[in-house]
């Protein structure tokens, strides 16, 4: 099994309940006065990316499931790994030494520091690992209202997600390093 | 004391290398110790999904609240739920709850109005105040002049506090969102609110929406836009609305120019024949014959006895084509023949007539697309293509939801509505559409029991006509706008010059008049001369500051209510589940509650018409009582007009947390039913606008604004997100979701030396009113003109702590002048600004 995202620019409104969502991954964030300073942001594993020229462009970004993942590569204690049972990119917090070098080797931007237990986080976070694990949808997933988000097994063809990898025109963000990310994204 | 394994002390190490790159050593032995407490909790979740419907904004969409422990922690769209989905307002709901900003106690003014002070005191001391000086300005003024005003929250109630306080005076928000469309509507369809017609999305080929922003109201729409594979959208706005993310095109035009875009639409659809001539002929007014002076010509214009209603029109049925009763004509011509124009009238005169689709064709052709991009800013090109597109698709024009914003909206939904019919689009699978009858029954009703008139609740009260008080005075907007849905800014007109009568008196419920309507000053003002002025809220908006006092209602996640499914075409209801009470220390009572236990203080003989006793003074028994017998009252009216079994409505509502009755029919009206117009028809030419003195076509008239004319002046416009809402905007995630700034176009940023994050002023032409904000360069905004988020920023309420961040950026309404819309009284929000770079 290989779990993957996919995320649909064609449908996504910019609503950011995926965002909001994903913020109650981290409870312990919701009233700080800085939940996220490394990204100046909400205590959530995605982010929001505008381009303000030329045509309205948005990219929501977060972790990209790399099968070949530079911050499992970085990691000197193995604390970043890929599961294998499930191919997502996870970090188990008793090998973390909080040395960032996962956060420096991401080219995608997608972990940020906790402020309280500085540990490099991303997604999934703590909520929705065991939302997966029960086999329900991480929360990004379920919330969306113009059902641009999904994810599932890209190993079986018949799974919602490999239809639309199939269906539709779909890419990958900077493929060209070789990172493999299982993030696909929908033009 | 902590204790450290060797391992904990292995990673302890690496954390203080690392942290080097952000902060010093003490820091970050302080984190580590919070860091290790954190990582020892692996709490398992204990996940529990309760169905409601989300009030974070108007829209009221199914959502499935996920809680852990209790909490409400994040939110889910239900599968096949008719209308279905959170947005980011209603993902923050999580913030509502326990949000250090909701108001706690009982709140009574201490200082003067606008400072802000205000002590706490108990729920009886509290009511019995009030309840006294109501009695008190009753006996002067009388009922009327007492106002209540609300948006989505409690809106259902309404009817029963104007029964239980005498008042005519429920003047909504109307005016400032959807009001200039609901006249339209009216004039054209006969079927008033945004909510009874709407386009088909699920099956629309095309979606033309023009100052329509879909992304930013009901994500049940967006769920069933995003789902219709095949769909197109075009969307018309000054900015890029969220929805120009998607697939969507997004053509940039001048505001309030809308109605010159579309009358080329018409124009160009006419002019190439691209209109559905049967469609006009059966189904419209188009061919009804009008008069020189702009009437309708009817069977008693030409015969003594004839019907003042009987419209007539040429039928080519007949040779020569003849006057005929367009009931039974069969072939009524759009264009007449020259040598049929003359009309002789019952007295021997005669007249010239020509149809109302020749008229019609006269004033588009008044807007070729080459004039009308000198006018709109759009290329000629573009005008024609979306013309052609329109037609070949057979588009849909949507109708419109949050479209008050330059005065002149009542002829652009006009247009849009005429649009929709040159296509034939109306009621058609994929078309505009008129939304099912929801069967679901009015909490208050007037009817005759054995031969008396009284007020009847749904549970079953009854209050004599004797006690209606003033409750069918005139309303104080309508006696000024009578075709209005409301027109708020009279209700400041009559607080501060007593025109048309004094209002003494007004209610807040969970609505801010100061994040949605003109002209703040003027709120302002107008609060500083009422003898009375309660809120009744959940957070602190910024009229609170001028309240008497100020009450705190429950959240809707601690509360039940039954409505029906506003942004489905079908019938349906859903159900609001009570999930949680209130935290220990929030005394939240009921607005229901509220209303009821300050008008049995003041009016006892009202209240207890109504179906109150004294003993619901106590809350709880109140729910348990008055709230469980309304709601089942609610639910078995329900079964009896859908003629179901009510527990089998009781059940689906339960399970399901909500019912669908009937699925949308189409193709019933106009074609097998009436429409309730003058006509019966789609109104092409608007009888009901003749009737009144207004135009009865559309045309572009100017914004009721100065326009900008220096090239330091600028248009500026606000509008929605799926972010925005007076609540939701209050609420932590949209410190970072909502931009505050306001938004400049890179050729307008550069001619005037301005660069992104710079701090400008902007002054209001019409007003002189000054406000500073940091600015967004960016292409989302067409040149000359600015952006901002309405109801988001600007706040200033001495009850928010000083460096909130809803402080930010600018509230547009204090830059804004009140001009109402003569005819339709809808708000004018938009205006016009001076800019000056501070640094």
């Amino acid at each position: 099994m290989r779990l993957a995202y996919l995320w649909d620019s064609r449908k996504c409104i910019a609503c950011g309940a995926c965002i909001i969502n994903c913020a109650a991954n981290y409870p312990e964030l919701r009233f700080e006065k800085e939940p996220n300073p490394m990204w100046k942001w909400l205590g959530a594993n995605i982010r929001r990316v505008i381009r303000e020229k030329g045509k309205p462009e948005l990219r929501l970004l977060s972790c990209q499931h790399c099968e070949n993942a530079p911050c499992v590569t970085a990691c000197p204690t193995g604390a970043s790994y890929i599961e294998p049972e499930t191919g997502l990119v996870k970090l188990n917090k008793d090998k973390c030494i909080g040395c960032k070098s996962c956060i420096v080797a991401c080219p995608y931007g997608a972990r940020w520091l906790h402020p309280k237990t500085m540990y490099p986080e991303k997604c999934p976070g703590p909520v929705c690992e065991q939302l997966i694990a029960r086999g329900e949808e991480p929360l990004c997933v379920a919330v969306c209202p113009a059902e641009a988000r999904d994810f599932g097994d890209i190993d079986d063809p018949q799974s919602s997600i490999s239809q639309k990898i199939k269906r539709h025109r779909v890419s990958r963000m900077l493929e060209h390093l070789g990172t493999e990310p299982k993030y696909f994204v929908v033009r | 004391m902590v204790s450290l394994t060797r391992r904990d002390f292995v990673k302890l190490a690496g954390a203080f290398a690392g942290l080097a790159l952000v902060g010093g050593a003490a820091y970050a032995a302080r984190t580590q110790v919070q860091r290790m407490a954190l990582a020892q909790k692996k709490e398992p979740l204990e996940l529990q999904y309760v169905r409601t419907f989300c009030s974070m904004c108007g829209a009221l969409c199914g959502i499935e609240v996920v809680l852990n422990g209790g909490k409400p922690i994040a939110v889910r769209a239900i599968d096949g739920q008719p209308q279905t989905g959170a947005c980011g307002r209603g993902a923050s709901l999580p913030w509502l709850y326990d949000n250090p900003l909701r108001l706690r106690k009982p709140l009574k003014r201490v200082g003067e109005k606008g400072e802000g002070k205000f002590v706490e005191v108990d729920w009886d001391t509290a009511l019995n105040e009030i309840a006294a000086k109501l009695k008190a300005i009753v006996e002067k003024h009388g009922f009327k002049s007492i106002a209540i005003t609300h948006h989505d929250i409690w809106s259902g109630y309404m009817g029963l506090f104007q029964y239980l306080f005498g008042t005519p005076n429920r003047v909504d928000h109307s005016g400032s969102c959807f009001g200039h469309g609901t006249v339209a509507r009216r004039h054209t369809f006969g079927i008033e609110h945004h909510r009874f017609v709407d386009p088909d999305y699920d099956n629309a080929n095309y979606v033309l929406a023009v100052g329509r922003t879909i992304s930013t109201a009901s994500m049940g729409v967006v769920n069933r836009v995003m789902r219709n594979e095949n769909l197109r959208i075009v969307v018309v706005d000054p900015r890029a609305p969220e929805i120009a993310f998607t697939s969507a095109e997004w053509i940039p035009i001048i505001p309030g120019t809308d109605a010159a875009f579309l009358l080329s639409l018409i124009h160009i659809i006419i002019s190439e024949r691209l209109y559905d001539e049967e469609f006009l002929m059966r189904f419209t007014n188009a061919p009804f014959l009008i008069k020189p002076d702009g009437r309708p010509l009817v069977e008693a214009d030409i015969r003594e006895g004839g019907g003042t209603t009987v419209y007539l029109v040429m039928d080519a049925a007949a040779t020569p084509p003849s006057l005929a009763d367009h009931r039974r004509a069969t072939r009524p011509l759009l264009l007449l023949p020259e040598e049929r124009r003359e009309v002789t009238l019952k007295d021997g005169s005669s007249v010239r007539v020509k149809t109302a689709f020749e008229l019609l064709a006269e004033r588009a052709a008044k807007y070729p697309p080459a004039e009308a991009s000198k006018i709109t800013g759009i290329p000629k090109d573009t005008i024609v293509r979306i013309a052609r597109e329109f037609a070949a698709y057979r588009g849909v024009a949507d109708d419109t939801w949050y479209a008050a914003k330059n005065g002149n909206e009542y002829d652009v939904v006009r247009a849009l509505l005429i649009l929709n019919a040159l296509v034939g689009n109306i009621d058609r699978r994929g078309g505009l559409v008129f939304r099912e009858d929801q069967g679901f029954p009015s909490f208050v009703t007037e009817r005759t029991v054995e031969g008396r008139r009284v007020a009847e609740t749904v549970y079953g009260a009854r209050m004599p006509e004797a006690m209606f008080a003033d409750r069918h005075a005139p309303r104080v907007d309508r006696v000024k706008y009578p075709e209005n849905t409301s027109t708020f800014d009279v209700v400041f007109d009559a607080i501060l010059k007593g025109d048309p009568y004094p209002i003494k008196a007004l209610f807040l419920i969970g609505s801010s008049p100061m994040a949605r309507e003109m002209k703040t000053s003027k709120v302002i003002e107008a609060y500083k001369n009422l003898e009375l002025l309660v809120v009744i809220d959940v957070l602190p908006q910024d009229d609170v500051d001028y309240a008497d006092y100020v009450l705190p209602d429950t959240i809707f996640l601690e509360r039940d209510e039954t409505t029906d499914i506003k942004w489905s075409l079908h019938a349906a209801t859903h159900v609001q589940k009570k999930m949680l009470d209130p935290p220990p220390d929030v005394d939240a009572r009921d607005a229901l509650w509220i209303m009821f236990e300050i008008a049995r203080r003041a009016f006892p003989e009202r209240a207890y018409a109504l179906g109150w006793k004294d003993e619901y003074a106590d809350h709880k028994r109140y729910r348990e009582e008055f709230m469980k017998s309304f709601e089942e009252a609610v639910k078995s009216r329900l079964a009896s007009n859908w003629r179901m079994d009510v527990a089998v409505v009781r059940r689906e509502l339960d399970e399901k947390g909500y019912i669908m009755f009937k699925p949308k029919e189409f193709g019933v009206r106009p074609y097998r039913t009436a429409l309730p117009t003058p006509s019966g028809k789609v109104e092409i030419y608007s009888l009901r606008a003749v009737t009144v003195g207004m135009d009865p076509l559309p045309d572009q008239r100017p914004p009721l604004y100065t326009l900008p004319k220096a090239p330091n002046e600028f248009y500026l416009v606000n509008g929605k997100s799926p972010n925005v809402s007076v609540h939701a905007a209050l609420m932590e995630p949209m410190k970072y979701l909502i931009e505050r700034s306001v938004w400049m176009n890179p050729k307008d940023a550069e001619r005037l030396g301005i660069k992104d994050g710079d701090l400008i002023e902007l002054e209001g032409i019409d007003t002189g009113v000054k406000r500073r904000a940091r600015v967004k360069v960016t292409e989302r905004v067409r040149e000359g003109v600015l952006f901002t988020y309405a109801q988001s920023a600007g706040r200033t309420s001495k009850l928010l702590p000083p460096d909130h961040f809803a402080r930010e950026g600018i509230n547009p309404h204090h830059l804004n002048d009140a001009r109402p819309a003569p005819g339709t009284g809808g708000n004018t929000h938009n205006t016009s600004v001076r800019v000056r770079k501070v640094m």
